[in-house]
């Protein structure tokens, strides 16, 4: 498919989305809100780690510097909603920047566990912090309507999808993946591999925080335990790693498969949800550790049996 | 001719074993050198020093006159050192010809920003290495001997001025020996500078213009083949006590 | 001074009870390469088990803790043997995200099971206290560390000195080696997470008797489980005392001096700090 054909089809399909909220019911618009969000923190993750290989847990603490960096500046200094985001951003880049450095020279588990521990330490300083409203949070101002949410949800999960494409296809995003596929070999060849992996960390930052801001100021309220939630960070990688790591479109399968499968878990009682949940990663994991596009190439070369290799190849 | 690479007083100690023992040796711009030794006597040590994935106890390195021993090995990629690795290290997710695309776009070539340019030059360099057919399959999917040509490949593709060849022929069979031979031979032709490290002694024997013999870290030997074999201590460290 | 001698006591005994929540997943995580996300849930259902113990069976806590230590052993066992070693040589990331998974569960099971109250073991010697050296010290903290003490030399025992240790220590270096030697690691790999979740139940219990227990006391657990066991390396158990100590003594002095919110920087800070610092441990070698 040339380039021409695919931007017409593109701008096509936003175009349709662009127009729901003013079509549909606004229970539609809801979900289209969060799947959006969604779609944005799965390509953002994506970013560090589908095209790097960095297992990071970190996306929840840039989640939650945006949300929070747009509640302060509205809240306790009376700012736009735009000069909150610019903000949240700001300390989301500066937080990658500064604890990217020394984190990202970390192998694989070590990398994650520190991740970890950087979401903790910041729930911990949030909570302490009163300009942040402690443990109570911050309301928001409330604004009327979804549909600006809707439409900026969509414009980020647009530019989040589109720079993935630009890093798919540029020197950058070579870089990126060689770095993924064999690091010491990628040193080797000329790639500056801390530039690149602080890069890839900083750009996954902005995004994350961009989505934390918005969805902050759309359900207006925020708190630590919610803005960095560890269980959102997993979410992302479920999405990115059931969808296609290191691929375009995959992270918005992903994210939209398990968006419309958090909508109909939602109805339920949460403690069977919550169940229901862990038990579907569990299995997830036992039967497709590969991911769903993995498992749809080999269930067409072998049928059922692809489920029984992926667990003997993993298994004691 | 002036030196390429210079290597004064280098050592290298890993918690009491001294793998590298205060070694002095040059290369020349256009030579071949073959750097032989028994198991164990510091010869990939050497290599990884020079290349820059690890650092030296003591010492120093000159590449055309400048001194690189602190600079990351990503910087000397860019000055014109490329190398092999002895354990492979291909990217296994990416296809063949992207493989080396990455050393062209990252190289001492770096001109090449766009991955179009840089594919088409990869294809020209699989071509050299005779893996044309495979641009297409997925690096895992190589066999050893192709392995061995993609790692070339890609090492060419960084348009090095000097480049360092670990062990390029281990589990090859003598047909396909003499293949890389003929391709090594065409890469000094372009006017590279070459540092073999080889355990088959009938190969770095035809291969090099001169030889440097190691042993437990430290040079027992310099110079062209033919007085460097004969060399009683060589024979000796070799072949145990030497026969009476 | 006497508010630092007290607070120094506080820390040790409260270091104790750490090293103990350390233990199992240093265990599991040196000897099975599984980074356990779900330790702290399992934690968590120790205490329970022994709050049920005691609240339900009127059993004394410590004695109920064997107890406990079984029923956890027992639950560990039949996780690993019939989830966990299903993914066993899968990439880090999977276990990661599988134990994530098995927390998960875990944590809303509890808070079904059990409702998000907290729940607290009293004994009735619970408030009973005695002085040392001017520090107002409880019996039950004393008696909570020096069990954990104990374990944690048990473990050292057991990992030294009997069969199966050394079994599982073989194929902690080398699997395929231990495997010729008559190493059967489905078995094995069940039994050392089994130890693993045993460890966690009598952490748990005691913790249970020392603080409150609810659904959600997990993650942090976890957390400060990874700082102890990478503070103390994962190669020898008596290490992780050290490590629990540390983090104990940390604690209480930044609850003193900076404020009792903020215990959590502490611990996570540290975990973050000397991964950064320290990757391969401060003491020992890490997997």
């Amino acid at each position: 498919m040339t380039l021409p054909v695919r931007a017409v089809i593109v701008a096509i399909v936003v175009a349709l989305l662009a127009a729901v909220p003013s079509i549909a019911p606004a229970i539609i618009v809801q979900f289209g809100i969060s799947a959006l969000i969604m779609v944005t923190l799965a390509q953002s993750w994506n970013i560090i780690g589908g095209y790097t290989g960095y297992t990071a847990f970190g996306n929840s603490v840039f989640y939650g510097l945006g949300g929070y960096g747009t509640a302060v500046a509205m809240v306790q200094f009376h700012l736009p909603f735009a000069a909150g985001l610019a903000l949240g951003a700001a300390l989301a880049v500066v937080f990658a920047l500064l604890l990217g450095l020394p984190v990202l020279r970390l192998r694989g588990q070590y990398f994650a566990i520190a991740t970890l521990g950087l979401v903790g330490v910041m729930t911990a300083i949030v909570s302490n912090l009163d300009i942040a409203g402690s443990n109570s949070g911050l309301v928001l101002p409330l604004l009327k309507g979804d549909t600006l949410f809707y439409e900026l949800a969509l414009a980020l999960a647009l530019l989040t999808t589109l720079t993935v494409a630009w890093i798919a296809r540029s020197r950058f995003g070579f870089g990126l993946i060689a770095i993924r596929e064999n690091e010491e070999a990628a040193e080797v060849m000329g790639i500056d591999t801390t530039l690149h992996k602080v890069l890839a960390f900083m750009l996954s930052a902005v995004f994350s925080a961009l989505a934390g801001g918005i969805h902050a100021y759309w359900i207006t309220y925020i708190d630590p335990a919610g803005a960095f939630d560890v269980t959102l960070n997993v979410k992302m990688i479920i999405m990115v790693v059931f969808g296609g790591p290191g691929t375009v479109l995959g992270p918005v399968v992903g994210a939209v498969l398990l968006s419309a499968i958090s909508e109909i878990l939602a109805v339920n009682v949460t403690s069977f949800a919550g169940m229901f949940f862990g038990l579907v990663v569990v299995i997830a994991i036992v039967f497709m550790p590969r991911g769903l596009t993995d498992v749809m190439r080999r269930f067409r070369e072998v049928g059922w049996r692809c489920f029984q290799e992926n667990v003997r190849t993993y298994r004691v | 001719m002036a030196a390429i690479l210079e290597v004064r007083n280098l050592t290298k100690r890993f918690q009491g074993l001294v793998a590298v023992n205060h070694l002095d040796f040059g290369l020349e711009r256009g030579e071949i050198l073959g750097l032989i030794g028994p198991n164990g006597s510091g010869k990939t040590t050497v290599i990884n020093m020079i290349s820059g994935t690890l650092e030296p106890s003591a010492g120093s390195v000159f590449f055309n006159g400048a001194p690189i021993d602190r600079l990351p090995a990503f910087r000397r990629a860019r000055l014109g050192i490329g190398r092999t690795f002895q354990i492979m290290k291909p990217f296994p997710g990416l296809n063949v010809c992207d493989n080396v695309a990455v050393g062209a776009l990252f190289g001492k070539a770096a001109g090449h920003q766009n991955l179009g340019a840089a594919r088409v030059d990869a294809q020209h360099w699989l071509e050299f290495v005779e893996l044309g057919g495979r641009a297409d399959q997925r690096a895992d999917a190589l066999g050893g001997p192709d392995r061995k040509r993609l790692e070339l490949a890609r090492a060419l593709a960084m348009r090095p001025e000097l480049l360092l060849l670990d062990e390029v022929m281990s589990g090859l069979n003598p047909v396909e020996m003499e293949q890389v031979i003929g391709v090594i031979r065409r890469v000094r032709e372009l006017g590279i500078s070459i540092l073999v490290i080889e355990h088959v002694m009938k190969i770095i024997r035809s291969l090099s213009d001169r030889l440097l013999v190691l042993r437990h870290g430290e040079k027992i030997a310099e110079g062209r083949p033919e007085a460097v074999l004969n060399d009683p201590q060589v024979v000796t460290a070799y072949l145990g006590r030497k026969r009476a | 001074m006497q508010l630092l001698w007290q607070i120094l006591v506080n820390g040790v005994l409260l270091g104790g009870l750490y090293a103990l929540m350390a233990l199992g997943l240093a265990l599991v995580w040196g000897v099975l390469r599984i980074v356990n996300l779900a330790h702290g849930a399992f934690i968590m259902l120790g205490a329970y088990v022994c709050y049920y113990l005691f609240a339900g069976l009127g059993l004394d806590p410590f004695a109920a803790l064997p107890v406990a230590m079984l029923v956890m052993f027992t639950f560990g066992y039949l996780v690993q043997r019939g989830v966990l070693n299903l993914v066993v040589r899968a990439p880090m990331f999977d276990t990661l995200l599988i134990t994530f998974g098995i927390d998960v569960l875990l944590t809303y099971f509890a808070q079904l099971a059990f409702t998000a109250d907290f729940r607290a073991i009293n004994p009735s010697y619970a408030g009973d206290n005695f002085e040392l050296l001017g520090a107002t010290v409880p019996l039950v903290r004393v008696a909570a560390f020096g069990v954990a003490l104990l374990l944690t030399f048990g473990l050292w025992l057991l990992l030294m000195r009997t069969r199966v240790g050394r079994a599982i220590r073989a194929a902690a270096q080398n699997l395929v080696a231990a495997r010729l030697y008559g190493v059967e690691p489905r078995n094995l790999y069940a039994v050392t997470f089994g130890l693993g979740t045993a460890l966690a139940g009598a952490a748990g219990s005691l913790y249970g008797v020392v603080s409150q227990v609810s659904p959600y006391i997990g993650s942090s657990l976890t957390g400060k489980s990874f700082a102890i066991a990478i503070i103390g390396g994962l190669d020898n158990p008596l290490y992780v005392i050290v490590g629990g100590m540390v983090l104990g003594i940390v604690e209480a002095l930044t609850a003193l001096y900076i404020g009792p919110t903020y215990t959590d920087v502490a611990s996570f800070g540290i975990l973050v700090l000397v991964l950064i610092v320290r990757p391969k441990g401060l003491l020992g070698r890490t997997a």
